[in-house]
């Protein structure tokens, strides 16, 4: 049995960190994680280390973090220690103290970033001759209708109503969100066969899936009992996740013991790592957030892992963090970004940090936000939002080659691809996609 | 001012207009004439249970206005609003400091009050109780993250008295020759009094209200009327109280609110709103209806 769950664990480990699972299934964690994660036990109501945890007891400062962490890293020893991941009031005063000052809330940036944004998606419109001459959803409704929603730089936050798009709005809007964007961007003619159609659940989407709602349970309920069982009954309550959990339902028995261990091992490092989040600072999960472009032909959407702090005032206030159980990759980077710029359309400030957590390793990768990092995101969504125009009027997709190839249904009719597997003597040892 | 501060300055302004006695009365009648019309085609014992969400599919989906009908099974979707109003509502009198703290006390509270009198508060208590408990940390989070979109969308410091949140939907129900339901739902009531007055007695009947209605997504075509068609329900339900003088609509997700000051305008738009989607159900309902 242990065998089993060894191989298991493998299979998980590569599909998560895109690595084949090869004859041996030898790598479950990527290079850079092969030391042996050290974890510490966090009192999560205290959030003070317990004893036995591999460091001295440290009380917080006053911006919740670790003083004994501030100390070695100002005597040089922290560097000399072996990485070990953040946990507790260390990993919160991580995300609350980026080490550059927090956005100060400037509601004509955005509005300039809006403007921008609107203005070339109408022109992408009607450029290709595809309005339909409807007004802007919201629009026109009339009587006695006194908007509070006037978009502008002055504090309003209607964004149907904005901009020069507003004549140019479809009946269904575009809806961008960054696993879309991802796709279209990486390659168009991937992103449109693989639009369709469901996709197979694989062990690293089950356990990524699991690990999600266990960490909502945690944020809400501060406990996990049983990993497997919690996740399960998380799922069984979730309309769009019942192919998945049917799929885990049917897993071979060493299989469905492989996510098990798997998922537990996660489970366990969050509730050591994670601390409680205080109910003043309004934690929520799976947040919805939205922002319309363009008149309404064009919406940005996306659903963050989890969102902390107030509605900003004068300074950006809030935190986004999203819960990754696979492997690091860049493109997460640019998911980030693209809940930072939707954040900021909507809230008409940006989050002050976005980043990511990693449960399989707990590192936590941190984006302090900026307005470059904003107009990068914007530029980009730009780019994907026109492609994902284009693909969805049927114009012939563009095929750029590159990690998805391996994986792709089109690849036989794809000469870009075939060259590039050829290229690499037709093993493709990547992979594009994981949770 | 924060952004939650100029939401509840706008949401209490003095109302901009009141509708009068006669004008409800004649929307009354305006109401039933259109919709009798609309609804002479749909067979004897048929009706019809006009709601917000189905006049904004009626004005989308036309062709097939009405949600598929399946079974009706218990879903965190269906919990987190009362929950989640229940939430604020403990929030607002100062009993919690934020939705994460209140939201398992009042769901165990609820359960408990349910197993020990067997009273449902919420309806959903059985259902609940039952739950593993991954299963129901799913639907106290998603009732913490509706209750917290509410909960910061306003300045609660700045009412007068703590709004009424949640309470019964209005019912209306039209005297036509088959039945027409108009059921309007609105998350809070608030009394549009002058800051620091205090109510005595009854004389809250008297008091203008606005309502806040909350929506997922991104408004669609037709939010004036839709916000409307809630002060229209509320204001045929009864007539001894007035008609809401404002609806705000907030939609979260997109961080948009938006304002209907109400007067009889807005009132006769949602009239034929909810005549012309009485028209459209009656038509699906007749073109999909077997042969004989």
């Amino acid at each position: 049995m242990a065998k089993d769950v060894t191989v298991a664990s493998g299979l998980i480990g590569a599909e998560a960190t895109g690595h084949s699972a090869g004859p041996l299934f030898m790598r479950v964690t990527p290079a850079v994680h092969t030391v042996a994660m050290l974890q510490m036990d966090v009192d999560r109501h205290a959030g003070i280390l317990r004893a036995g945890g591999g460091r001295s007891r440290s009380t917080s400062d006053s911006h919740g973090g670790s003083r004994s962490r501030r100390e070695e890293i100002a005597c040089g020893q922290a560097w000399s220690h072996p990485w070990r991941p953040l946990a507790g009031p260390a990993l919160l005063e991580r995300l609350r103290v980026t080490g550059r000052p927090r956005p100060k809330v400037d509601p004509e940036f955005v509005f300039r970033l809006r403007c921008h944004l609107d203005a070339e998606l109408a022109t992408d419109s009607a450029g290709e001759g595809r309005g339909d001459g409807h007004g802007a959803p919201g629009q026109g409704s009339g009587s006695g209708a006194g908007a509070g929603a006037g978009a502008g730089p002055g504090g309003g936050e209607g964004s149907g109503a904005s901009g020069p798009g507003d004549t140019l709005s479809r009946l269904s809007p575009l809806v961008v969100t960054k696993d879309r964007l991802t796709r279209v961007l990486s390659c168009e003619a991937h992103y449109v066969a693989a639009e369709f159609g469901e996709r197979t659940p694989t062990p690293a989407m089950a356990c990524g899936a699991i690990v999600d709602v266990l960490f909502r349970q945690l944020v809400c309920v501060g406990s996990i009992g049983d990993p497997m069982a919690d996740g399960l009954a998380a799922l069984s309550v979730d309309d769009h996740q019942r192919g998945l959990l049917s799929w885990i339902e049917q897993l071979l028995p060493r299989d469905r013991e492989g996510l098990r261990a798997e998922v537990e091992r996660q489970a366990e490092g969050l509730q050591l790592r994670w601390p409680a989040l205080e109910s003043g600072w309004l934690p929520r999960t799976q947040e919805a957030i939205r922002a319309q472009l363009a008149g309404g032909s064009v919406e940005l959407s996306a659903r963050v892992d989890l969102a902390i702090g107030r509605p900003a005032e004068d300074e950006a206030s809030v935190a986004i963090v999203e819960i990754k159980s696979g492997a690091r990759r860049p493109g997460h980077r640019a998911d980030l970004h693209f809940y930072a710029l939707v954040e900021a359309l909507r809230s008409w400030a940006p989050p002050f940090v976005v980043a990511t957590y990693y449960t399989r390793t707990g590192e936590l990768d941190v984006d302090p936000v900026t307005d470059e990092l904003l107009v990068e995101a914007a530029g980009r969504t730009l780019i994907g939002a026109r492609a994902l125009r284009r693909v969805a009027d049927g114009i012939e997709p563009v095929g750029s080659p590159g990690t998805l190839c391996g994986s792709c249904a089109v690849l036989p009719e794809c000469g870009p691809g075939r060259e590039r597997l050829e290229g690499l003597g037709g093993r493709d040892t990547t992979r594009g996609e994981d949770r | 001012m924060t952004r939650a501060a100029v939401r509840t300055a706008e949401l209490t302004a003095p109302p901009v207009s009141r509708v009068g006695e006669e004008a409800r009365r004649q929307l009354r009648d305006r109401l039933l004439s259109r919709v009798s019309a609309s609804i002479a085609g749909l067979p004897p014992g048929g009706q019809v249970e006009v709601t917000l969400p189905l006049l904004r599919r009626a004005l989308v989906h036309p062709d097939r206005p009405a949600m598929d009908e399946e079974p009706f099974a218990w879903k965190p979707v269906f919990v987190r609003r009362s929950l989640g109003l229940a939430v604020v509502s403990a929030c607002a009198t100062g009993r919690f400091r934020g939705p994460t703290e209140a939201v398992v006390p009042i769901a165990t509270d609820a359960v408990a009050e349910w197993e020990r009198t067997g009273w449902r508060t919420f309806h959903w208590e059985p259902w609940f109780s039952g739950l593993p408990s991954g299963a129901r940390a799913v639907v106290l989070a998603d009732a913490v993250g509706w209750a917290t979109s509410l909960w910061t969308a306003f300045d609660w410091t700045a009412f007068a008295q703590v709004p009424q949140i949640g309470g019964a939907d209005d019912h209306w129900t039209c005297p036509a020759p088959r039945t027409v339901r108009l059921k309007g739902r609105s998350e809070m009531r608030v009394p549009l009094t002058a800051p620091g007055s205090v109510p005595r007695g009854r004389q809250w009947s008297d008091t203008p209200v606005a309502l806040v209605s909350v929506s997922g997504g991104c408004p669609e075509r037709g939010w004036a009327e839709g916000l409307a068609y809630l002060a229209l329900t509320a204001g045929l339900r009864s007539s001894s109280l007035p008609v809401p003088a404002r609806v705000m609509g907030l939609w979260p997700d997109a961080g948009i609110h938006r304002t209907v000051d109400v007067d009889e305008r807005a009132l006769e738009a949602a009239a034929d709103r909810v005549a012309r989607t009485v028209g459209v159900v009656v038509g699906a309902r007749v073109s999909t209806a077997p042969p004989g």
